[in-house]
């Protein structure tokens, strides 16, 4: 429908421009993020391919045995989160990054609330990430030879997780826009955000591996995504306007 | 005024510390007779004082972002973070040298030790991000909403991931709350308690002084800058 020079620029043009609510507005910002992606795939090339190069090196190097049995459950749940966690610190940062390389980040300051922007975008990288983990989790498990013993446990962590590295990368990223050197910086400033999300997770995974009964990581995991929400819809209004 | 309340604070150090070594009895249980323990009268104060700063460094940065934007605000947080880290990492190494004497090892990975690192890393990442933002405005905002952020992810550092681990070399996170309060876990001689007490008192009055002369000095910079 359009030239492909003029991507970005056409895509971030508004869609509801007047009488917009917030959930428009949101879902805006969502749909234009979407559209930016299948257009450039951009994801799909840095986080799906970095994710799955390092997944094939990964069970390449611990070779047709897999793991050993008494070292895979703690080990593995541990590689599968790096690997999501590199994965995302590699591309998600683009999604503010873009706005502000392409210089639409000033059309979108006037086009949206902020907090309605913040939902759009965390929406957007919500999906990714869970995109993400559905393409890579199926293919971890069978390459290294892991059994989750509770199926549902592990959806539940990796979502939970999942919703927290989104938040905690959708807000740095922000920041990380409007700073030089910004990859490098990304990394830096994001994972003293997520430790404690990912050692929730993590150990939240690998009580789903073993099939032991789950402790208190799973409400410590929920209590930490919902701090980090409202963290989120609170700074980023500074963070996003003059 | 001043001058003499910055005297007064010296004193008060100085007492602690030979208070340290002479007024408490060497703790049982420790190595070499108690004696090493007395690290402990420094190592607690700093930790402490390092998590006043922080607290002090999201103070500061929420009253810049919600504020008047008042740059002095924000030039007083990026102080209070500076010299929480040099707090903290002073904290962190008379840690490992306690771990090492009384332990064996000079890093275990301890539910503190945990938090501690991860405090370091957060606030030596807010320091870089500072750095690498141009404008003073742009970098207020963005390095204020770092800050203030840390106080969210604190809490799961210091109270909740500690819990979910197998043991901890550490006591309870509120020591002193839960000796006052009378559930004597850690068993702590009244005396060992007042000279903790005085120096956590004394640094932090420290970490304030230092504090107010590093925020007029970055302020005079600031000023100095904006004319040149």
């Amino acid at each position: 429908m359009s030239k492909r020079g003029s991507i970005s620029a056409e895509a971030t043009a508004p869609v509801p421009a007047r009488g917009s609510s917030w959930a428009a507005e949101a879902a805006a910002v969502f749909v234009k993020d979407w559209r930016c992606e299948f257009r450039t795939r951009y994801a799909l090339n840095t986080l799906g391919l970095f994710a799955i190069t390092t997944l094939v090196v990964v069970s390449m190097v611990l070779g047709p045995a897999g793991a050993a049995p008494q070292l895979a459950a703690t080990v593995l749940p541990v590689i599968l989160w790096l690997i999501v966690l590199f994965a995302v610190t590699a591309g998600l940062p683009r999604g503010f990054v873009a706005e502000e390389e392409t210089h639409t980040a000033t059309a979108l300051r006037l086009a949206a609330t902020p907090s309605a922007l913040f939902c759009g975008k965390l929406a957007y990288g919500f999906t990714v990430v869970l995109a993400l983990e559905a393409l890579i989790t199926p293919l971890f498990l069978a390459m290294v030879q892991m059994e989750a013993r509770r199926p549902g446990l592990l959806a539940v962590a990796l979502v939970a997780g999942g919703y927290g590295l989104s938040v905690g990368s959708t807000l740095v990223a922000a920041m990380v826009a409007q700073a030089r050197s910004r990859s490098a910086l990304f990394a830096v400033l994001l994972l003293p955000v997520l430790v404690p999300g990912l050692l929730f997770a993590v150990q939240l995974t690998r009580a789903a591996v073993t099939g032991e009964p789950p402790g208190q990581e799973l409400q410590m995991l929920l209590l930490y995504d919902a701090t980090l929400t409202v963290a989120g819809l609170m700074l980023f209004p500074p963070v996003w306007n003059p | 005024m001043k001058t003499f309340l910055a005297w007064l604070l010296w004193l008060w150090i100085a007492f602690t510390i030979v208070a340290a070594y002479l007024f408490t009895p060497a703790m049982e249980g420790f190595v070499g007779g108690g004696e090493s323990s007395r690290i402990l009268f420094f190592h607690v104060p700093m930790a402490w004082t390092s998590f006043v700063a922080f607290l002090a460094a999201g103070v500061w940065s929420a009253r810049y972002l919600w504020g008047r934007r008042d740059r002095r605000h924000d030039l007083a947080a990026a102080a209070a973070v500076e010299i929480g880290l040099v707090f903290c990492v002073l904290a962190t190494l008379s840690g490992a040298i306690w771990a090492k004497v009384e332990w064996g090892a000079f890093w275990n990975w301890d539910p503190r030790q945990l938090s501690i690192t991860v405090a370091l890393v957060y606030y030596a990442a807010y320091l870089a991000l500072r750095s690498q933002v141009a404008d003073a405005e742009v970098r207020g905002r963005v390095a204020g909403a770092y800050a203030v952020l840390g106080l969210f992810v604190a809490p799961f550092l210091f109270f909740v991931a500690p819990r979910l681990a197998a043991f901890s070399l550490h006591p309870q996170p509120v020591v002193n709350a839960e000796v006052l309060t009378g559930r004597e876990e850690v068993g702590m001689d009244p005396a060992i308690l007042w000279v903790l007490l005085a120096g956590s008192v004394g640094f932090t009055v420290l970490f304030f002084w230092l504090h107010d002369l590093a925020t007029r000095a970055a302020v005079i910079e600031d000023r100095s800058e904006a004319a040149a």
